[in-house]
């Protein structure tokens, strides 16, 4: 009992607040949005008013309850208290609108609610409560009654409404009426009520909810005054009761019923099993005596957690979810809030429901008032939930499903309500049916997102020949003569072609290859690769290609792996299998001699169903695993009307053999009677690229996604000759395509996708069409002939357009499944339940979304599989490589994305107890492509785990990429702008003055960015400021320096406690290419370059003995004693061997010899060459753009070096003569070099494009001189590309994980 | 988004066609037509099992029939 104050007090009582009113307070004083929390309720009264006995009436109610009467602030420390005034003012308005003309009544009406609504109330000053009285006409009136919520729910406003009109019968005296039980007996229970285990109840309720469950995850905050839009129905009576019946039988309350229901629908809207949403419960409790009546806020929405389990049926779920919610009953005095944070992961769901059981039927009430009829005209609570169901119990249920109109339409809610009212009635009637079963879709959205947006239906089964070789077949005879490849100098006509190829068949045949005979392949991209794919097939065998990045023990796996006889190579790939003990037969292919048998074709029956090819994909279980595909998947591609349209007659083949797009490349054109343009040899940049396609008037073309992207952003005409380019492989980027269509008007960009399993391409969308008509996102558009894609949950059912679900693909192309591999591919190749009996359907582990016009479109990957780089890799493959590893406890590994646009893939390792972890990326650098190996590996002492006791990925910390990049702030304006002018080509957030631009990753290519958003911004750069200036501050502060760039010893990296790394020019005698070596090796890492005297006197070294000499004198003044580390390119590489031979003469250790690419003793005939040609395609430039004389037309040169903007292109005049001078005098001493021998191992770097049979190999040039191991890394890529920012990389990371490997074993 | 053929806990069936191609299937889904049950509901690895032990060539019976066995 409170003491009664001496004197009157204005003040009744200080209370404090319940949970809910708390939360609402906090979001009254600091939302933005108070509109939510304001209710209205509109009656219309009809009949004779006495407006003064209804004023009465109210002001008796604010009497009776004191809650009505509080006012809500903060105590001076912060807790908030309601404060209980003993009188209050009624807040009473009348307004006659009848002086109106009668047809602008209502309207007004209605303006004067809505303004009542936009009122906010002042929380401190009750009541929290305002009535206003309009008189429409002649005893017609409506009363506007708006509240704040924090003073009463919506289960108050019948009670409330009852009691005022029962106060109006009696002007306002209420002595005959019940006693009012205070609100602050409720607050007295709460207050009892044991929080503790409340928060126990609810964390143990959500454990293991992983992610909210939202149907708009996307939606902003609610909008202002738009009013929700609202889909009503009322189920019929047999419909009702049945579901009354159910919930009987079963033992539930139909709020339960209700509840799973939603959580089905709920499930099918967000493709998710385990799904929550809020519900309202009235929040009385039932302990509490005269409850019931009482007027206040009680109400609390609580998250209602729904596991949808396809396999439980409709009974059990039933009972467990009511069991679920018995427990929580105790519990539902803790707010909403405090739940959320219990669980700990913000927002649990954005749709709610209720169930309106109001504790009396306000039309029952019946009492007379006098001739006046009161009819609830509106209700206004406005809801900030994208959807929100109510139900309210009758002999007919009446469901509403309110829902915010910008986020979901009328129509759309109007299909939700569908659905919700086929899964009550699947519940009502059959209990035994299991969840997954529970079919939501109305027939015409069956019939849409299964059939009418499918493939077309082509009926084309047995109509041609649907085996390769028979079509081929078809083609020899029809057109002997056509020009069935054309590569280089090479032309092939398809009597050619079939010759050719009939002789290998023969020789294969002879070597055992017969009807499935796998044989692998290793081929280098040459018109060979087409005439032994065609005689594998003609024998009767399966071709499976090797990818030429697979380390030799995985070539060797491969080739046992399909049980090959045979494998074919070529003068290029021949080394890489010399020391691959395989039991195959190895055939080296060298263009001319096929075999000597027959040029008919073998007599080897070939059907439909047999394989044509085997390719290899990444698997998780630590292998790869073999695709099959038979002959009519690849007929069948080539047979579709996007690929016979015209624009895939002439097709460029520039993918490897081993990827599937070499489907496309070679059997397009083939089996069409067109023509496969072999691409030359070496790295396709953009210009070759452009050149090849108008010289040899190609049409067609597939180009992964990044390619494009970078052919996009380089040149994007380069593709103005062509129909079509296909592009795909991860999400593509409509801003390049853009671009490409807007240099190309008369070439459509086509994006695909599909997996290898279902033969190259399941869908292909010519993007001009969407593009113009505003489309944002790269499409995927439709499936292709006889293909289906079905977008399934996790009950297998369809999903609606709108929502992910996993794309399952059938029909045409699906292959036979994995090679030896009946476990997986059972699960992967599936029973089809919406096909013709007995199918099967693909299972892709691709997230797709249909969008309402019939269109898919990619979301995501559902499994641990990643595209980085267009690799398709499994990341348990890589885990697996690493967990071998003896000190290697456990292992994971993530793509990350921690900068926009480059993905990473990062491994976390848990150590052995008390062992070192070596370096693991070399460890797994020997196991897996290159393009597996993770970029970084974190130890770790634990792994965060999540509620479910699963490793928690989202917790694992992002790799230390470079503490040291932080870098200073900006101190100058200038400062300012150039940093955001880094950061923003760098695509990093900010970006340190003091650190180089190719520590961020910067490339020629960004570097070039720069320089042209640095002259936009009006600051003047050249490429080669920025590559001998590095950072923002040196940029900066180097106005009016005298040159830089030419120096012979020039300072990359200067700081660093490791020995430093020398680098030594290459021919042309600059070493400006190494400046990006910088980020690979570590801020720890000095690093110096060395150039030749070229530039800054004219005089030329003799020999290599002599510029070694010369560098030697410059290095010691930077290092004077050993272990010294050494590298170089080309030249560099014989002349760091020189260097590091005199060393050793002299005592001194050399720990680290790097040679890229470096020969000696070449019969160059340097008397007869051309160099000037050689010269320009080493720095790129195409050699015919010399002048007729053959001389150096240094003008157009300059020209098309600027174009190019790399490092070369800053060159003058005179600095690229230099360059020529440099490097004529480089090829001719290299040819004279006799290097002496070394002692230790050496690091080498071989390119493999653009070799011959004849070429030099690391081994065969160096294993006389070097007694120690001579460590050979293959790269795909032209000796002149070497240090382009692909191969660059890789070598960084080989040099980078020696470095470590040194540095480590010395402490 | 989890797979229902990847569920360790769940139940399911081993289903083959005509062709003789084999399916894992998790049992709440209904038997899609044209197949038949080759394994009785049971845990996923002795399904897993089933599937390895009895689907030895993945060729289709048809194709089998037609290169001659």
């Amino acid at each position: 009992m409170t003491e009664q104050p001496k004197k009157p007090s204005q003040l009744e009582d200080v209370l404090p607040l319940s949970p809910l009113q708390q939360g609402l307070f906090f979001h009254a004083l600091y939302g933005d949005d108070r509109d939510v929390y304001t209710a209205q309720l509109v009656c219309a009264l009809d009949g004779p008013l006495d407006a003064g006995a209804l004023r009465a009436a109210a002001g008796t109610l604010l009497a009776r309850h004191a809650n009505l009467r509080a006012g809500f602030r903060q105590r001076k420390e912060g807790t908030p208290v309601q404060v209980v005034h003993r009188r209050v003012r009624t807040p009473w308005e009348e307004v006659d609108l009848t002086g109106l003309p009668e047809a602008d009544r209502a309207a007004e009406a209605d303006a004067i609610a809505a303004r009542e609504r936009a009122t906010p109330f002042d929380m401190a000053k009750p009541p929290l409560m305002r009535f206003v009285l309009v008189r429409t006409g002649e005893d017609r009136h409506r009363l506007i009654l708006t509240n704040h919520h924090i003073l009463l729910d919506g289960w108050s406003t019948p009670i409330l409404q009852t009691e005022l009109f029962t106060l109006y019968l009696t002007k306002g005296d209420d002595t005959g009426m019940p006693r009012v039980t205070p609100y602050k007996n409720y607050l007295a229970w709460v207050a009892k009520q044991d929080r503790t285990a409340a928060e126990d109840a609810w964390r143990r309720a959500l454990d293991g909810v992983d992610e909210p469950t939202l149907v708009a995850p996307d939606a902003g905050a609610p909008g202002g005054e738009a009013a929700p839009g609202r889909v009503r129905v009322a189920l019929p009576e047999d419909l009702t009761a049945a579901l009354n019946t159910r919930a009987r039988a079963e033992g539930v309350t139909l709020n339960t019923v209700l509840q799973l229901a939603w959580g089905v629908v709920l499930s099918r809207l967000t493709g998710g099993t385990d799904v929550v949403f809020g519900a309202a419960v009235s929040g009385r409790p039932p302990e509490l005596p005269g409850v019931e009546q009482m007027i206040g806020l009680f109400i609390n929405t609580l998250p209602v957690r729904v596991a949808v389990r396809p396999a439980d049926t409709v009974a059990e779920a039933l009972r467990r979810l009511q069991g679920e919610q018995a427990d929580l009953l105790a519990h539902h005095h803790l707010g909403l809030a405090d739940i959320q944070r219990l669980h700990g992961a913000g927002t649990l769901f954005d749709t709610m429901t209720v169930l309106e059981n109001y504790p009396f039927d306000p039309d029952a009430a019946g009492t007379d008032l006098g001739g006046l009829a009161i009819s609830a005209l509106d209700g206004y609570d406005a809801t900030h939930y994208p959807l929100a169901l109510a139900a309210v119990p009758g002999r007919r249920l009446s469901l509403r499903l309110d829902h915010r109109r910008d986020v979901f339409d009328d129509a759309a809610a109007g299909r939700i309500m569908g659905r919700l009212r086929r899964a009550l009635e699947t519940i009502a009637h059959r209990p035994a049916t299991p969840l997954g079963r529970i079919d939501v879709l109305d027939a015409a959205e069956r019939t849409r997102v299964l059939r009418a947006w499918q493939g077309p239906v082509t009926g084309r089964a047995g109509t041609a020949p649907a085996t390769i070789t028979g079509r081929f077949a078809a083609r020899v005879a029809a057109a002997p003569d056509a020009v069935a490849v054309r590569a280089g100098d090479t032309t092939l006509t398809y009597r050619e072609l079939d010759e050719r190829a009939n002789r290998l068949a023969h020789r294969l045949a002879g070597l055992g290859v017969g009807p499935e005979t796998r044989v692998a392949t290793l081929l280098d991209r040459s018109a060979d690769v087409v005439v032994a794919t065609l005689a594998i097939v003609k024998a009767g065998g399966v071709y499976a290609p090797i990818h030429h990045s697979y380390p030799a023990d995985r070539i060797a796996w491969a080739i046992e792996e399909v049980g090959a006889p045979v494998l074919l190579v070529d003068a290029v790939t021949a080394p890489l299998v010399a020391d691959v003990r395989a039991t195959a037969r190895t055939i080296v292919l060298d263009g001319t001699e096929d075999g000597d048998g027959p040029a008919h074709a073998p007599d080897v029956e070939v059907q439909p169903d047999r394989l044509a090819y085997v390719l290899f994909t990444s698997g998780s279980t630590g292998l790869p695993k073999g695709v099959m595909v038979r002959h009519r998947d690849v007929v069948d591609l080539a047979d579709d009307a996007a690929m016979t349209n015209g624009a895939h007659d002439r097709v460029l083949m520039h993918s490897p053999h081993a990827f599937d797009a070499s489907t496309y490349e070679i059997w397009t054109p083939l089996l069409h009677g067109g023509t496969v343009v072999v691409a030359p040899k070496g790295r396709l940049d953009a210009a070759t690229l452009e050149k090849v396609i108008v010289e040899e008037d190609v049409q067609g073309l597939f180009i992964t996604t990044t390619l494009f992207n970078l052919v996009a952003e380089e040149r994007p005409e380069a593709f103005a000759h062509l129909r079509e380019v296909l592009t795909g492989g991860e999400a593509g980027s409509v801003a390049a395509m853009r671009k490409v269509l807007a240099a190309c008007p008369d070439t459509e960009v086509g994006n695909v996708y599909g997996p290898t399993e279902c033969t190259t391409y399941t869908t292909v969308a010519g993007m001009r069409g969407p593009l113009e008509a505003g489309e944002t996102l790269p499409v995927l558009g439709s499936p292709i002939d006889d293909m289906q894609v079905y977008l399934l949950d996790e009950a297998l059912q369809p999903v609606p357009p709108g929502v992910t679900g996993e794309a399952y693909i059938a029909g045409a192309g699906m292959g036979r499944g994995y090679l030896d591999r009946p476990v997986l591919t059972s699960e992967r190749f599936v029973a089809n339940p919406f096909g013709a009996p007995g199918e099967r359907m693909y299972r892709t582990g691709d997230l797709l979304r249909w969008r309402d016009d019939g269109t898919l479109e990619y979301v995501d990957r559902a499994d641990f599989q990643v595209k980085v780089r267009g690799f398709r890799i499994e990341l348990g493959e890589i885990e697996s490589a690493i967990a071998a590893h003896p000190s290697v406890a456990n292992v994971a590994v993530l793509a990350r994305e921690d900068e926009p646009g480059l993905k990473r893939l990062v491994a976390y390792v848990l150590p052995v107890a008390g062992r070192e972890v070596p370096d693991l990326r070399r460890f797994a650098g020997e196991r897996l492509p290159e393009y597996m190996v993770p970029a970084a590996v974190v130890v770790l002492d634990t792994f965060p785990i999540g509620p479910t006791g699963k490793l928690d990925r989202r917790a694992l910390p992002a790799p230390d990429y470079g503490e040291a990049l932080a870098g200073r702030a900006p101190a100058t304006p200038e400062e300012e702008t150039l940093c955001a002018l880094f950061a923003e080509v760098l695509g990093v957030e900010r970006v340190g003055a003091d650190v180089s631009f190719f520590d961020y990753g910067g490339d020629s290519i960004t570097a070039l960015k720069l320089v042209t958003r640095a002259r936009q911004a009006g600051l003047e750069l050249t490429p080669k400021d920025l590559f001998t200036r590095q950072t923002v501050e040196a940029l900066l502060a180097a106005d009016g320096q005298p040159d830089l760039g030419f120096e012979v010893l020039l300072p990359i990296r200067e700081s660093g406690t490791r020995p430093p790394l020398f680098f030594v020019h290459p021919a042309g005698g600059l070493a400006w290419n190494y400046f990006q070596f910088q980020r690979y090796l570590g801020p720890d890492q000095p690093i110096y370059g060395l150039q030749a005297r070229a530039f800054t006197r004219d005089e030329l070294p003799g020999s290599i003995e002599e510029m070694a000499a010369d560098y030697l004198e410059l290095i010691r003044g930077v290092r004077p004693h050993g272990p010294y580390r050494l590298a170089g390119w080309s030249l560099g590489g014989l002349v760091a061997y020189e260097i590091a031979v005199r060393l050793q003469e002299a005592g001194e250790q050399v720990d680290l010899l790097a040679m890229i690419d470096s020969y000696h003793g070449l019969d160059l005939d340097s008397e007869r060459r051309q160099i000037l040609p050689e010269l320009l395609l080493g720095i790129g430039v195409d050699a015919t753009m010399l002048d007729p004389a053959g001389n150096p037309d240094l003008d157009q040169i300059m020209g098309v070096l600027a174009e190019r903007g790399d490092a070369l292109a800053t060159l003058d005049e005179n600095d690229l003569v230099n360059v020529y001078r440099n490097y004529e005098n480089g090829v001719r001493q290299s040819e004279e070099y006799r290097p002496r021998p070394f002692r230790g191992d050496v690091v080498f770097f071989t390119a493999l494009q653009g070799r011959d049979a004849g070429s030099p190999t690391a081994h065969g040039t160096w294993s006389g001189l070097v007694d120690g191991t001579i460590e050979d890394h293959p790269l795909d890529v032209e000796h002149h590309h070497l240090m382009e920012p692909g191969p660059a990389s890789e070598m960084g990371a080989v040099l980078a994980a020696r470095l470590d490997e040194l540095t480590t074993d010395r402490r | 988004m989890a797979n229902p053929f990847e569920d360790p806990d769940g139940r399911y069936l081993v289903l083959v066609n005509d062709e003789g191609q084999h399916s894992l299937w998790p049992s709440f889904a209904e038997v899609p037509a044209g197949w038949t049950v080759a394994k009785t509901e049971d845990t996923r690895q002795a399904c897993v099992d089933h599937i390895e032990a009895n689907w030895t060539d993945l060729r289709p019976k048809s194709l089998i029939e037609a290169m001659g066995g």
